[in-house]
């Protein structure tokens, strides 16, 4: 972020103009918002800006995080930002998301081709929202999708799900993996309940 | 006649204990019982991930004459032929075979035991899977990727009654052993203080790198497996995925853990752990590496010991554990026992102290004895949980870059949302710890 440029400043006694500054700054490249460059990250390009955002992200101070939550969520929402960008958005919200991240992720939940990239954020958020959006995503996905779905809630201990994943153990029309992932997880949830 | 075979079992054990650097086993002949060795008797073994780490156990495993190797399973079809080649060869047989699922060998009923020599981010959905087909693991280290992933190994091999046995084979060298219950028994009085020294990296790539061609006969999309999804590129695969997050941690986990393991050992912490941790890093801010290049962490075990892990810039391709206490130091590497006096060295090796740590001087005869007792192995997976905790907790306080307090015995930070929520990841689908 640019920081402020003061107007006027008085270093040994002697007083320079604004006009003086901006011919000092001419020395001097801007730095690009870290914020905007992440949305341009590709595979094996420069990852320096975003090394920035992270390193702000896990420094952020609990009232700081509100804030930076959203800003994750705007880059998120940027139709420009590229996959690789929306995995390391994901990856911040892992880390201070909220239930805020509900209404931009559970649309990605749905999709077949982005559940992982919504579960990756939304696996590390407590909050009953979550559990609902995830137990109401497995009637949308099938194939790998749904397998990685019935893992999370597993892990997540959501005992309300036990009687969708019932459910799907016992439908001969899905497939072995899903419901094999159905039985392993309603193991855990039947031994926690 | 094989040139395998023209050695005797001793001269074999001997000679394949030089094999790998990193393995470094030790060259014992194994002193479990004989008469093991008909074909119904014997342990029959499996291994998951045959590339370089594994390549030390499958030639040891070669000279025990109770054990038969009979499946081997690689994402790289270049590693599983030339493993199973290597292993046929060895018995003079033709009867290991090669698999390119690792699930599809675990639901062959005739094997006992598993070999985990995976990428570190396939460890424990490996041994897990391994352990709910009834098979005892030994599972290379570090144990886990992650915190939770050690819990949950923990809890498998509980769950189902299995044998697990992590591969930190300095638990089965006497001189660790004989260094940490020295330690254990106060044999430097009062301790104060353990300093580690881990090696540099030893691996390194350019700032930035491009998607490459996956090589014939690579699985690129079941190696990544759990991990987050990037194209293939050389730099990223074999051996190097030591170095990326997503798949490892670095030194700390590569080198770190074995020497961490003996302060864990020494400190009698094999279910415990450190309350708080401090450290810097410094990691690469772009590339495709993305571990610590420099680490340094200090932890605090509830009794005051301060236990620092650091890494050394001297060339020195080993780690190194110094204990330092009331009555001065003993440091114990791979390669010498040293000490501030040399009387300390003359009290190790005389073991007089009341505590007696079980002894094990194999490694793997430890793993194979156990699989016939039933009893737990000299590195159980507690242990080695444990000590790969340490090294995510260094690893998690250097990229937080703030003092971390830890409850080893609930497993979580205290009043860290954001170190709380590092202890795990997401995994791809469909793969999952459920």
């Amino acid at each position: 972020m640019a920081e402020n440029t003061p107007s006027t400043e008085t270093r040994g006694g002697r007083s320079r103009g604004s006009s003086e500054f901006r011919n000092y700054e001419e020395w001097f490249t801007a730095s690009p918002d870290p914020w905007a460059e992440i949305a341009k990250l590709e595979h094996g390009s420069d990852r320096t800006f975003a090394t920035t955002v992270r390193s702000m992200v896990m420094n952020a101070e609990p009232a700081q995080r509100p804030a930076m939550e959203t800003r994750l969520l705007q880059v998120l929402a940027n139709p420009k930002s590229t996959e690789v960008a929306r995995m390391f958005i994901v990856r911040m919200l892992a880390l201070i998301g909220s239930e805020k991240c509900v209404p931009a992720l559970a649309p990605l939940l749905a999709d077949p081709r982005t559940t992982d990239v919504a579960r990756y954020a939304l696996d590390e958020i407590t909050d009953p929202a979550i559990d609902e959006i995830y137990r109401n995503a497995l009637g949308q996905l099938s194939g790998p999708a749904k397998v990685g779905l019935i893992g999370s809630i597993g892990l997540r201990g959501d005992i309300k799900a036990i009687g969708a994943l019932i459910a799907l153990e016992k439908n001969a029309g899905e497939t072995a993996e899903v419901r094999t992932a159905a039985t392993r997880a309603l193991e855990r949830l039947t031994t926690k309940a | 006649m094989n040139p395998l075979y023209a050695l005797s079992r001793r001269e074999f054990l001997r000679n394949s204990a030089v094999v790998g650097a990193a393995v470094a086993l030790p060259a014992i002949l194994p002193s479990r019982l004989f008469g093991q060795n008909a074909p119904s008797k014997q342990i029959t073994v499996g291994f998951i991930g045959v590339g370089n780490i594994a390549q030390g156990h499958m030639d040891t495993l070669l000279g025990f004459d109770d054990v038969r190797i009979l499946a081997v399973s690689d994402v790289d079809r270049a590693h599983r032929d030339a493993a199973a080649k290597h292993i046929n060869t060895g018995y003079g047989k033709n009867d290991c075979k090669a698999y390119a699922d690792f699930r599809e060998m675990l639901a062959r009923p005739d094997l006992d035991a598993i070999w985990v020599c995976t990428p570190d981010h396939w460890h424990a959905l490996a041994a897990i899977e391994a352990m709910r087909h009834g098979k005892d693991v030994y599972v290379e280290k570090p144990l886990t990727l992650t915190i939770r992933e050690g819990r949950e190994l923990v809890n498998a091999a509980r769950k189902y009654n299995r044998v697990a046995q992590t591969g930190t084979q300095q638990r089965s060298s006497k001189r660790f052993h004989d260094t940490a219950e020295f330690i254990r028994n106060g044999g430097l009085g009062k301790l104060d203080r353990i300093d580690i020294l881990i090696p540099a990296n030893n691996k390194h790539c350019g700032a930035t790198w491009a998607a490459e061609p996956v090589p014939e006969g690579l699985d690129w999309d079941m190696w990544l497996g759990p991990a987050p999804w990037r194209p293939f590129n050389r730099q990223g695969c074999h051996y190097n995925f030591r170095f990326i997050l997503d798949c490892a941690a670095g030194q700390v986990t590569n080198w770190g853990v074995h020497y961490i393991d003996i302060a864990q050992w020494a400190l009698g912490m094999d279910e415990s752990g450190p309350v708080e941790i401090e450290g810097h890093g410094e990691f690469p801010t772009t590339g495709l590496f993305s571990t610590a290049t420099k680490v340094d962490f200090t932890c605090r075990y509830a009794n005051g010991v301060m236990l620092r892990c650091h890494t050394r810039y001297d060339g020195v391709g080993d780690g190194n554990v110094r204990f330092f206490g009331e009555r001065g130091w003993v440091d114990v590497s791979r390669s010498a026992n040293t000490a501030s006096d040399p009387m300390l060295l003359k009290e190790i090796t005389a073991r007089q102290g009341a505590i007696k740590i079980p002894l094990s001087t194999n490694h793997h005869d430890n793993f194979i004895s156990c699989i016939r007792s039933r009893q737990r192995p000299i590195s159980d997976v507690e242990f080695g949980h444990r000590t790969t905790s340490v090294c995510n907790l260094g690893n998690i306080a250097m990229q937080l870059g703030r003092k971390l307090r830890w409850d080893p015995v609930r497993e979580e930070f205290a009043d860290d949302v954001i170190a709380n929520r590092m202890r795990q990841r997401s995994m791809r689908a469909p793969w999952s710890l459920v």
